[in-house]
């Protein structure tokens, strides 16, 4: 056996309980979703049986799941929408303008991040309870445009610093404002880029549980919140929980699966250039 | 070519909404937290000063919590910069099978946090789940994973593992790639091991990124709540209950000067970690550079 052919197959070899434990959960709630309850509570477990829909009819039924559908959507896409205008705005400035305390500035936008949420959201639900703005979609989208914009902007910087300045140049030349420069030429051409920040904001919104908990009552309920709720020990709803879990899920991993090359990328561009 | 003054424009909408929705309830919770403001009580609002800050210092819960935050924070990092360096190593090898799984790798990281604890709560389940199932089928007893109070933190540090090894992979994989392979090949004709070369060239040229995924980590489990809310809601006891859950909780009861007094001590332990680290990352990037 040729020393890389040994390779090979010990890294197979190791690969084995790496994929168990990473995909394992994820299969067992899949499969969970489509048993019946007979087989659900089956001793030994079942890997094989037929699989039935009735777990997701009876979520869709009895619970308002597509209300909460909406709930969910309206301020994921709003919070995308939100955090592109002024991710991409802030983005463009801090790439094309430099001021004296340029750094620092672009610094302190990334530490608003690493506070934690719950110091945040005690005060903003007294905050909102005043506006009267306690479970509706606007005290909501507020705080996700603001979770979702620091990462925006880090990342937009690094895509607009990379479009050629010529171009720009001559787009002003030919009487092009700077806002026109921005619409017409930079995003385009940084569309991949606005591509990655959409999608993360839309996930940030889309799985975003604490101030969903603490600040939606019934109006503006968003879906992890119902999953959270679904997950009792009292009464396990394992099948209806388990169906509106991969309902759930689903937009996630078809995001992650469909857009990875972008996604590598935008995860690590922030650490590898520092 | 500098945008020049016009630059502020594009600057201002997006830095005045951020720093406006953050440091007004920041400011807002340092003026509550010197209040006794009970939520049942309206009427009985009074100043009370720091009380709800020096009465932290004869409280066991809350140094509990501090004790539990720190063990899961520690634990969770340290276990997740080791598995996610192997991974890393694993798939910088020229192998061409490992590009398409590698994306299988990050799912955890992108499916919601809530359904995933969701998913390890259905398979921890003492009498019902398939863990315990075949602990006993291989001739182990079961154990009570969220409710033993020392194995409930275990668990909860295996759940954020599985979450975010992810994380540590992706960031020191990305550091892997782009170092120069010029540097390991030298180092092979002069006869290094395998060893040698990753104690001599990759450790050295990847500290700072390693720092910097540790230094994130550790301050996203500090805050980590989602998964513990799922697995065991702090319980059992106050076996799991974090910073960050003894502040849901006072939330909870409608105790909101005590609250925010817990919520400014965590931001400041987060400061505090987060200055340290800092310096400890930069300084060596300054004297390389």
């Amino acid at each position: 056996m040729k020393p890389t052919r040994l390779r090979a197959t010990l890294t197979g070899l190791a690969l084995v309980p790496v994929l168990l434990w990473t995909l394992f959960p994820i299969y067992w709630i899949t499969t969970a979703s489509f048993k019946t309850e007979l087989a659900l509570y089956a001793k030994p477990p079942q890997w094989l049986f037929t699989p039935i829909l009735d777990n997701y009819t009876r979520v869709l039924t009895n619970i308002p799941f597509f209300q909460y559908l909406k709930n969910s959507l309206v301020i994921a896409i709003g919070t995308t929408l939100g955090s592109l205008v002024l991710g991409t705005l802030a983005g463009y400035g801090f790439a094309r303008f430099r001021f004296r305390a340029s750094e620092a500035v672009r610094f302190l936008v990334l530490v608003t991040r690493m506070a934690p949420r719950m110091v945040l959201v005690v005060p903003y639900y007294l905050m909102m309870q005043r506006l009267g703005l306690l479970d509706t979609y606007t005290g909501l989208l507020v705080a996700y445009v603001s979770f979702a914009l620091p990462f925006s902007i880090w990342l937009l910087i690094g895509f607009f610093v990379d479009v050629p300045l010529d171009v720009e140049e001559a787009a002003m030349i030919d009487g092009c404002s700077r806002l026109g420069v921005l619409i017409r030429i930079v995003i385009p051409i940084a569309a991949p880029g606005l591509v990655v920040a959409a999608i993360f904001a839309f996930l940030v919104s889309w799985n975003e549980f604490l101030f969903a908990l603490i600040l939606s009552g019934v109006e503006a309920k968003t879906l992890p919140v119902v999953i959270a709720g679904l997950n009792t020990d009292a009464g396990p709803l394992y099948g209806e929980m388990s169906a509106a879990a991969v309902m759930v899920m689903l937009p996630n991993i078809v995001m992650t699966l469909a857009l990875q090359r972008y996604l590598v990328k935008g995860l690590t561009l922030g650490a590898v250039k520092g | 070519m500098a945008i020049g003054r016009a630059g502020r424009w594009f600057l201002l909408p997006g830095l005045v909404f951020l720093f406006a929705i953050d440091l007004i309830p920041l400011a807002y919770s340092a003026w509550v937290s010197c209040y006794n403001w009970w939520l049942i009580r309206p009427r009985d609002i009074r100043f009370v000063g720091l009380a709800n800050y020096t009465r932290f210092a004869d409280d066991p819960e809350f140094s509990r919590a501090v004790v539990v935050t720190t063990l899961f924070t520690v634990g969770a990092v340290l276990v997740e910069f080791l598995a996610g360096l192997l991974l890393a190593l694993l798939f910088a090898q020229p192998l061409r099978f490992l590009r398409p799984i590698r994306v299988l790798l990050l799912l955890p990281l992108f499916v919601v946090p809530v359904v995933g604890a969701t998913m390890w709560r259905v398979i921890f389940h003492p009498e019902l789940g398939v863990l315990n199932y075949y602990l006993g089928a291989i001739g182990l007893s079961p154990l009570p994973w969220l409710s033993d109070p020392r194995l409930a933190l275990v668990s909860i540090t295996l759940v954020d593992a599985w979450r975010t090894i992810p994380f540590m992979f992706l960031v020191i994989y990305a550091g892997l790639e782009v170092l120069p392979s010029e540097l390991f090949e030298a180092a092979a004709v002069d006869g290094a091991s395998a060893w040698q070369s990753f104690r001599h060239i990759t450790v050295p040229l990847l500290t700072y990124i390693m720092l910097l995924a540790i230094l994130i980590r550790g301050m996203d489990a500090f805050r980590e709540f989602d998964i513990i809310f799922v697995l065991t809601g702090g319980g059992p006891g106050t076996a799991t209950q974090t910073m960050q859950m003894l502040n849901y909780r006072a939330f909870g009861l409608g105790h909101m000067g005590e609250a925010n007094a817990i919520g400014i001590v965590t931001l400041v332990i987060v400061a505090v970690m987060c200055f340290v680290l800092m310096r400890a990352v930069l300084r060596p990037q300054g004297a390389r550079g």
